[in-house]
């Protein structure tokens, strides 16, 4: 290289690179240096990883302290899977596993908070019992349909136990995902367990005559509101003036938007009469769609399985969320459910429809833990009404818990489902306060120590009860996602201005499309099938069916 | 010598305008990351803004750190990132220097090796995700390491072939006129000299592994997941964990800063050498 | 510089004859032994699945259907006849040459407030390059903390910046949506405009300023003449860089907006998402992701010819 060539070439280098070129014998040394540093790094990443994952090892069951009404359940419940009764599924499930030693077993749980459960109570508990250890794979909501269907058709094994929703039932076992329990059932469990669970829910996990899962979380939605706002005399009086008729919790749409308005314009910016979780994707709208669709006696298909959306009901619906929109807080069409929870908490809204969690967090109690650490103190604990959402109240998602049709280990797997969701065992797990897993059991809802965790929580049961007689279920059928988000976007569409005709038309042709592609006739029978359930449409419901449970 | 240039369109109160405004653009969602990531959780949600919380906590870190396995996610990502980036850039820098020097496979060969940047992923990674789970390389550090190492390929060899091609060949003609075998020439003269667009193609592809989210998601489960899976699972619909995303966010910053700042004088040289001389 | 010509180069006589004939051999297929391991490695983990996801393409691969029955175009007619897509590929193009313009302005105009030395340079270097190693994710995290409502800082800042309360609804309203969506692209990869310009800038001679300035040629005129002429190949590279990695734009869209309000900001790869992880049509999914592969290909023939021949030979 002659001097001019080199010249002109080093031109372009920064003098500090010039510094670095001419220090020759480091021109190597950098690829050097740089390999030993990652062959460093990939060496000690065994090391670090066990470091790591001591640390998180799982610590023995965090028992609460027994004088609480939480460690009492937990108490029962490891009394109940110790010493009996000796018929009790808790029990006979224990026993049965003691006899399957050292297996482990892998179950999907929605990632964050409700894995916490596995973690530090029924995983640590359940391998106490009988030494079966448990790895608990953290999946976001999504995930938990996609991957163990990716598993499977991988064939690899990878999961034992399923974190399900029961929407998600006929699709997964028309597609081997899911293996049926009934001949375990009747080898292994208490028969009398199912008639423990709530109506609403009990057929939920059958499907083609065979049972594919068990219950485990009764996501009810139900309208919490602000007892002080609703008594204060000044209110009652206003209201009284204007509209001629008392202010009560409202028991339909029509008032409910009235009642919100009316709240929104007398004591905005302060306190505002309601919101909602609008967010698109949060998941929320086409729960609350499909819950007033229903109570508006709107049908989903008709006679040839022709979407029904852009009837006079959905209309109606539409006209309705739109109202109710208008009173309620600002950004109110951006709120999910975490964001609707903090505003209620920290007393902006006056009332809100959502899931069961929300009555133990506005009381406080599941701020009692550190992990839940995402939602405020609530400044309301004390001032919380309960009551059944107008028209009817939709069962939003639910989850199930199924057995994995490719486990290597399906008899330790169906023995920790029967353990986990028998009566005393998954008393204490509801009772948990940083679990989001809610009261589904009759014995839930008459349990005395769930009653006793905080002063108003016997009423909250007692109207999550309410809400599962009169509750709709979502619908259980192939394809529901893609009914699902043909909603969702079309609620969305509509908050930023969409017309609302315009809109359902758009979605009725979007469900055409996905009913077209999985077979009109094999629809109609899966939709057959799924109106004979409780719960499926507003005259169909437990109640109507004469089943209600009052408590 | 540094090009001096005589700066006249910008007078220098215009200039250190801008400039100040785009650095606090720049900071300032980092700034509110680390803010919310140390709040309490009255805090960040209320309104009117918390600019800094009167009780800050470092709840959210150990959550995110221990409860969440972001740590892990952390180390394996390093991990990876980094013997993918090494893998990556070996391959690629062989590569590159026999398209450059030898027109190895004329046009059709670096159109080939370019065009597969260019791959939707959503198209491939079921069969990836078949493949891994048949040969056992899946949920796997070594399986993220080659899937990463070919997806940053075609980066490598792109950068280091722009940077070969205008480096002139004196130095290898000389060597090999010394007696040196090709190798020789490869190894000893022409690496050392490219030193700094390796150096640049090495940062790139660390970000593009570092950052890469989708086929972690698919290829990885309970022991090698990455940092960014890690995110997804604060997503939850009835758990949006704000502070324990943001304080994964800020921990995770402190390796892409470090390198950023190491490679940060020579990333503007190393990078397109190749492409303005001429 | 180097004070003897050559480094210290190793003894070149091979220790023994099988040494030497595959020295001898190495040598003589020196360029192909370089280029082998890559082809490897991406023949079999790109080439062997994209096959398959062709197969995938042309049979029906529905989770929710039975058997993988052979169905033609089907899958490629449902894509292209479906209105979300038609309009996400719009919305994509769009998108990404605004970000692409957007990120090629605030570069220059970075470049050229830094391509001077003062005090603190490295600092404001360093700072400045941040975004570019951030996850998209947390990009879209972070911006989502900032723009949300009711609870983010952004209306409120502005509200007392203007007098005034301030409602937009930043990832619900048009054309704040997509505003915000920019920004969000932007922040993080103007970063990387503003380094490959630098290295562009301080790449340029001297002395061509310096003979323009004997010329009576000042300021602006210099600017245009010089400077620009001088970068346009890098500006191009990095232009051409940058719109095809922005069309591929999914991250932020899946944390701000989540494709909504409705389907209004869908891009192609989130449209791709949606029908291929969401709703698990898996066949569908990929003859789309077909399409916009031969799409883009389309267009990296178009503009690496131009990137082949930008670079000097």
């Amino acid at each position: 290289m002659n001097d001019r060539e080199r010249r002109e070439f080093e031109a372009g280098l920064a003098a500090e690179v010039d510094v670095w070129l001419r220090g020759e014998p480091t021109r190597r040394s950098f690829i050097k240096r740089f390999g030993q540093m990652t062959g460093m790094l990939a060496v000690s990443g065994p090391l670090l990883g066990s470091i790591s994952r001591s640390a998180l090892a799982q610590a023995a069951a965090q028992l609460a302290d027994p004088t609480t009404p939480l460690g009492q359940a937990q108490a029962a419940a490891l009394k109940a899977s110790t010493e009996g009764p000796a018929d009790g599924s808790a029990y006979r499930a224990v026993q049965a596993a003691k006899k399957l030693q050292g297996v482990t077993l892998n179950m999907t749980y929605e990632a964050g908070l409700q894995a916490l459960d596995p973690r530090h109570f029924s995983g640590p508990m359940w391998e106490q019992l009988t030494g079966n250890k448990s790895n608990v794979v953290e999946l976001s909501h999504p995930d938990q349909y996609s991957k163990p269907v990716a598993e499977h058709i991988a064939g690899s094994g990878a999961y034992d136990i399923l974190d399900i929703e029961p929407a998600w039932t006929p699709s997964l076992a028309d597609g081997g995902v899911i293996a049926p329990l009934d001949d375990y059932i009747a080898q292994y469990m208490n028969k009398a367990d199912f008639d423990d669970y709530h109506p609403l829910f009990k057929a939920l996990p059958t499907y083609k005559g065979k049972i594919w899962g068990f219950f485990d979380d009764g996501d009810m939605f139900a309208l919490y509101y602000r007892k002080d706002v609703f008594a204060d005399p000044k209110l009652k009086d206003a209201y009284g003036k204007k509209f001629g008729k008392p202010l009560e919790v409202p028991k339909t749409w029509e008032d409910y938007a009235q009642v919100a308005q009316f709240i929104t314009d007398q004591m905005a910016p302060d306190l505002y009469g309601a919101g909602h979780f609008r967010k698109a994707g949060s998941p929320g709208n086409q729960f609350d769609f499909l819950q007033q669709f229903r109570a508006n006696r709107g049908e989903f298909f008709d006679g040839d399985m022709k979407a029904q959306l852009a009837s006079p009901a959905g209309i109606k619906t539409l006209e309705n969320m739109i109202a109710a929109n208008k009173a309620s807080i600002p950004g109110n069409n951006e709120l999910d459910a975490v964001s609707l929870w903090a505003a209620f908490l920290q007393g902006k809204v006056a009332m809100i429809y959502s899931w069961p969690p929300t009555g133990r967090m506005a009381a406080n109690y599941s701020q009692s833990d550190t992990a839940i650490n995402f939602i405020p103190r609530s400044s309301i604990a004390g001032k919380v009404g309960y009551a059944v959402v107008p028209g009817n109240p939709e069962h939003a998602t639910g989850y199930s818990k199924a057995l994995a049709a490719d486990s290597a280990n399906p008899e330790a797997a169906y023995l920790f489902m029967q353990w986990a969701t028998s009566p005393p065992v998954s008393l204490a797990r509801t009772m948990l306060p940083y679990a989001l897993r809610d009261p589904y059991r009759l014995s839930h809802y008459k349990s005395e120590l769930y009653g006793a965790l905080w002063p108003d929580a016997k009423e909250y049961l007692v109207n999550l009860c309410n809400s599962a007689n009169v509750g709709l279920l979502d619908m259980i059928m192939p394809g529901w996602q893609d009914y699902a988000l043909s909603l969702d976007r079309m609620c969305s569409s509509v908050w930023a201005g969409a017309d609302p005709k315009a809109a359902l038309e758009t979605a009725a042709a979007e469900w055409d499309q996905t009913t077209e592609r999985l077979g009109v006739d094999s629809q109609k029978a899966f939709y057959a099938e799924y109106r004979k359930l409780p719960g499926s449409s507003a005259d169909h419901t437990v109640e109507a069916l004469g089943m209600a449970v009052k408590l | 010598m540094p090009a001096r240039r005589r700066s006249r369109r910008w007078p220098a109160i215009g200039r250190f305008i801008f400039l100040g405004l785009f650095v606090a653009f720049v900071l300032a969602p980092l700034y509110w990351m680390f803010v919310t990531s140390i709040k309490p959780s009255d805090d960040y949600l209320a309104n009117p803004p918390v600019w800094f919380p009167a009780e800050p906590t470092t709840v959210h870190y150990t959550a995110a750190l221990f409860a969440y396995r972001g740590l892990q996610g952390l180390i394996n990502s390093l991990i990876v990132s980094s013997a993918a980036t090494v893998l990556s850039v070996l391959i690629g820098t062989a590569m590159a220097y026999s398209l450059a020097r030898f027109n190895t496979g004329g046009r059709h060969l670096s159109f080939w090796v370019l065009s597969q940047r260019f791959l939707p992923p959503i198209a491939v990674v079921l069969p990836i995700f078949l493949i891994y789970r048949g040969v056992g390389l899946h949920d796997t550090r070594l399986g993220l390491v080659i899937a990463y190492t070919v997806f940053t390929l075609p980066v490598s060899v792109w950068m280091m072939l722009a940077y070969f091609r205008s480096m002139p060949r004196s130095m290898e003609d000389a060597a090999l006129v010394d007696g040196c075998t090709q190798w020789q020439a490869f190894w000893q003269v022409a690496v050392p000299l490219a030193a700094p667009g390796i150096a640049a193609a090495a940062v790139f592809a660390f970000i593009a592994c570092w950052t890469e989210f989708f086929f972690a998601l698919v290829l990885t489960s309970r022991t090698a997941f990455t940092l960014p899976t890690v995110f997804r699972a604060f997503l939850g619909f009835q758990g949006a964990q704000y502070g324990e995303a943001s304080a994964l966010a800020i921990v995770s910053l402190a390796p892409s800063i470090a390198l950023g700042v190491l490679a940060q004088r020579h990333l503007v040289r190393g990078l397109t050498l190749g492409a303005i001389r001429g | 510089m180097m004070s003897d010509a050559s480094p210290a180069l190793p003894s070149t006589r091979p220790r023994s004859r099988l040494r030497a004939s595959f020295s001898e051999w190495s040598d003589r297929h020196f360029r192909w032994l370089l280029v082998v391991p890559a082809v490897l490695l991406i023949l079999s983990l790109s080439i062997y699945p994209l096959a398959f996801s062709l197969w995938v393409s042309f049979v029906n691969y529905d989770f929710q259907i039975p058997g993988h029955a052979f169905v033609g175009l089907k899958n490629f007619a449902m894509v292209i006849s479906d209105p979300v897509a038609r309009r996400s590929l719009i919305l994509t193009v769009l998108l990404s040459a605004a970000d692409v313009v957007i990120e090629l302005g605030l570069g220059l105009a970075l470049a050229l407030a830094m391509v001077r030395r003062f005090p603190g340079r490295g600092l404001v270097m360093s700072i400045l390059i941040v975004p570019l190693f951030i996850s998209p994710v947390i990009v879209g995290q972070a911006w989502t903390l900032l723009l949300q409502r009711p609870f983010g800082p952004t209306n409120y800042l502005l509200g007392q910046l203007l007098g005034h309360e301030v409602t937009i609804g930043w990832l619900t309203e048009a054309p704040w949506l997509y505003i915000a969506l920019i920004i969000a692209d932007v922040w993080q990869w103007t970063p990387f405009m503003f380094v490959i310009l630098l290295a562009g800038l301080t790449a340029i001679p001297p002395n061509l300023y310096e003979a323009a300035e004997l010329d009576g040629v000042g300021g602006w005129q210099a600017f245009r003449l010089i400077t620009l002429p001088q970068i346009a190949p890098i500006v191009s590279l990095a232009a051409i860089f940058r719109l095809l990695d922005a069309v591929r734009l999914f991250d932020t869209i899946f944390i701000m907006t989540g494709g909504g309000p409705g389907t209004r900001t869908y891009t192609s790869s989130y449209y791709l998402y949606t029908v291929g992880f969401t709703q698990f049509h898996l066949s569908q999914a990929t003859a789309g992701a077909w399409i916009f592969l031969i799409l883009i290909s389309v267009l990296v023939g178009l503009l690496v010819k131009r990137l082949v021949k930008a670079e000097p030979a």
